[in-house]
């Protein structure tokens, strides 16, 4: 069943992009993008502030209670406005696996302090180009972690990882806290991301799972952050489609507004189609949580908000033309992030894959 | 449970038990003659367990219900592959039109109860040679005779017109007017003197659409239903009428599930051509595609039974999901090699690819075209302004041609 949000679940959409609208400064975030490292520690703040560090973990914990809807409402904000940092979603992904994982002392000792945006959690799953690698070259052994994982985002701020390893008999999951690693900063072209290479050389590790469960449990948690990527790229999609839209009914040529034209007026309405498919399955996944066709539904909507972002960068830019393209109108931001977003939680092929193995009754 | 899922069930159990008698098995094979004698049954048995007229009212036959109710039945009964697509037009626009603006009630009454039962069938005279997209600019003309009015020209696209009792038709009352005020809409009889059919044979076969000729036929002004030069407005009306429908997100095709299959059963050089990446990239996006149409359906629908006004991004579903269809249906007859140059005149379209293909083109163009459809969300929705448009402002008869 799909769902109807309800008043609080507008409430967070609404004041979530209140918020980052009156902060949101074009300037900051292309000066971002010229360091290597730095992130918008002004915004990451305000995520603190405003408790979206701990909506989706239990009271118990310091957290929220609330779930994948309300999370996702805020990722479409932020989306929306290209924000300056990866945490909100590197660290639901970390909290989902700790909370998930249920080692009692391992719980107590990061959930509460994930929620209170007092620690940084990242997830480290791909390697090389696999986002989640049948059999990881990372190795865990008698509780040390030796190897390296690829751009991993938010690495370079993370206090400590989660990490998809190969153990004694099979893939792993485990937590490490990052002190240990050597990090180098990735220079990418979206670069408050906080990609870093991780390199552990025997550093001390927590098992949280191991065997089948590991692979259940790692397979959901990249599924639950694509969602909360869906909505983000969900946001940033219809930013530039409003974008579009505004611009079109400004820019005038040949005597009339450029949006009377039909090759620009129906580019813009595709725009609309991608939006709202992307929006309806981000939805539908949503409220999927937790239930046995999750993994199909989160699959579905990553493909569909990837799809959308993708053809949003592409065809805003193109309808404004010259000014589209240059450093200062700042477009490309979107255009960036839809490329780093598509990569994050495992790429299209990754993900179309991931579909039609639960379709045809033949997983991956 | 709510009362709605309760109707629904309901729904279900019947037309599980009339289905051996009228769903897609027992059609197969039939001529179209045949089958809409068997569609006559049908439209009665449900007339007359109370699934006719859903959401009319009781005092003209209906059941007095809302359009959640309609929509839910239409939804089952999608599935069962019943041959009702005589009945849709007639009872989509022009017979619920008819109740809302023809004067004579009891004679509407008649006509409505017939048609509910199956017994009459109307049709929509809008679309012409020189007016499809661009309804407004039709060129059939009535023109005062006595106390009524006399009809000449050429309708066109009219669909079951071969078969129908009556239809509504707008028509230019006055070529001095604006284009869209000089337009003026009545019923006909369909057997009267001047009104002759002829099927067209579409690109699929079959012949399901006319031209209809009008040679002097003699109209009663009590045959008109808008006020003279205001046929437009009741035209759009006609339109709106039933605007909430079941939608199907394959498009009117296929399920996904049928192509799955295949791609199962085929090979792509030597490999299963579910391992084949290009098969498997179209599968997923197909996918994602339909569960955003669902999602939106399903979100619409939980609007509409709080009480609040359906989204705008309900119109998408023609637009996405036939054009997906059709290009999936080219895709699986690839997919079959030598085997897919087979081909059945009168497979189901929601069961075999080549079918689905074929028509697929009109499901593009009959009920407003994909470039039409975006040209409303651009407007209504995204509020962009219209095209140059030269015909506005001018009297139809000076527009330049």
């Amino acid at each position: 069943m799909s769902i109807l949000y309800d008043e609080g679940q507008l409430a967070i959409a609404t004041e979530s992009r209140r918020i980052l609208d009156d902060k949101a400064s074009t300037s900051d975030l292309l000066a971002l993008l010229e360091q290597t490292g730095v992130y918008d520690r002004p915004f990451w703040e305000t995520a603190i502030e405003q408790g979206w560090t701990a909506l989706a973990l239990p009271e118990e914990f310091g957290g929220l209670d609330l779930g994948l809807v309300e999370l996702g409402l805020v990722a479409q904000a932020t989306g929306a406005a290209t924000a300056g940092a990866p945490f909100l979603t590197t660290c639901y992904g970390a909290g989902q696996a700790i909370l998930q994982a249920g080692v009692k002392s391992v719980q107590e000792r990061w959930l509460p302090a994930l929620a209170a945006g007092e620690m940084i959690g990242a997830c480290a799953f791909a390697e090389g180009n696999s986002p989640l690698p049948p059999q990881p070259m990372a190795r865990y052994s008698g509780g040390r972690l030796s190897g390296v994982k690829d751009a991993v985002t938010g690495g370079l701020q993370a206090d400590f990882a989660v990490i998809w390893a190969q153990g004694d008999s099979g893939p792993v999951l485990v937590l490490c806290e990052l002190e240990g690693a050597s990090r180098k900063a990735v220079d990418s072209f979206d670069n408050s991301r906080g990609y870093a290479d991780l390199a552990f050389a025997g550093v001390p590790a927590v098992l949280l799972a191991e065997g089948g469960t590991a692979q259940s449990l790692a397979m959901d948690v990249l599924a639950r952050m694509a969602v909360v990527t869906a909505h983000e790229q969900t946001g940033g999609a219809e930013a530039l489609l409003h974008t579009a839209r505004d611009y079109a009914l400004t820019r005038r040529a040949f005597g009339q507004p450029i949006g009377a034209f039909q090759s620009v007026k129906h580019r813009i309405a595709e725009l609309f189609a991608q939006v709202e498919i992307a929006r309806a399955n981000c939805i539908h996944a949503a409220a999927r949580e937790g239930q046995p066709d999750f993994l199909e539904a989160a699959a579905s909507a990553r493909i569909a908000a990837t799809q959308a972002y993708d053809i949003a960068a592409r065809d805003c830019t193109q309808i404004h033309g010259g000014i589209g393209v240059t450093w200062e109108q700042g477009l490309h931001l979107h255009m960036r992030r839809a490329r780093s977003l598509a990569i994050e939680q495992g790429n299209l092929f990754f993900w179309e894959d991931v579909l039609v193995g639960e379709l045809s009754g033949a997983r991956v | 449970m709510t009362d709605l899922t309760v109707y629904a069930s309901k729904a279900r159990e019947w037309l599980e038990t009339v289905a051996p008698l009228y769903g897609k098995d027992v059609r197969k094979g039939l001529s179209v003659e045949d089958d809409l004698a068997l569609g006559r049954q049908y439209q009665n048995a449900k007339f007359k367990a109370g699934y006719a007229g859903i959401n009319w009212p009781t005092e003209f036959g209906g059941q007095g219900l809302t359009h959640l109710e309609k929509v839910a039945f239409e939804t089952e009964e999608m599935g069962f592959g019943m041959p009702i697509s005589y009945f849709g037009i007639s009872l989509g626009m022009p017979v619920p039109i008819l109740i809302r603006f023809a004067e004579d009630k009891p004679w509407v009454k008649e006509r409505v109860l017939a048609a509910l039962k199956g017994e009459e069938i109307w049709c929509q005279m809008f679309s012409e040679p020189a007016a499809g997209s661009d309804l407004a600019g039709l060129r059939s003309r009535a023109e005062p005779d006595g106390n009524g009015w006399k009809l000449n020209g050429q309708k066109l696209w009219t669909s079951w017109a071969q078969y129908c009792d009556y239809g509504v038709i707008v028509v230019r009352t006055d070529p001095n007017a604006l284009k869209h005020k000089g337009l003026t809409y009545f019923w006909v009889d369909m057997r009267a003197p001047g009104v002759e059919v002829r099927p067209i044979k579409l690109a699929a076969g079959g012949s399901h659409v006319n031209e209809v000729f009008f040679d002097d036929v003699r109209i009663e002004d009590s045959q008109r239903m808008s006020p003279v030069g205001g046929g437009f407005g009741v035209a759009m009306a006609t339109l709106m009428i039933e605007r909430y429908v079941a939608t199907d997100s394959s498009g009117f095709g296929p399920p996904l599930e049928l192509f799955i299959d295949l791609a199962k059963d085929c090979q792509i050089n030597g490999k299963s051509a579910l391992e084949d990446g290009r098969i498997r990239s179209a599968i997923a996006r197909n996918h994602a595609m339909r569960v955003g149409l669902e999602s939106i359906t399903k979100r619409n629908f939980q609007l509409m039974q709080a009480g609040m006004e359906p989204g705008p991004e309900g119109s998408l579903n023609k637009l996405i999901s036939v054009r997906s269809r059709q290009k999936l249906s080219e895709m699986a007859i690839d997919l079959q090699g030598n085997m897919g140059l087979e081909f059945d005149p009168s497979a189901h379209v929601k069961e075999d690819w080549s079918a689905s293909w074929i028509s697929a083109p009109t499901g593009r163009i009959a009920g407003g075209a994909d470039e039409m459809l975006l040209n409303t969300i651009a407007e209504k929705i995204l509020g962009l302004p219209q095209d140059y448009r030269p015909d506005k402002g001018v009297p139809f008869n000076q527009i330049p041609a």
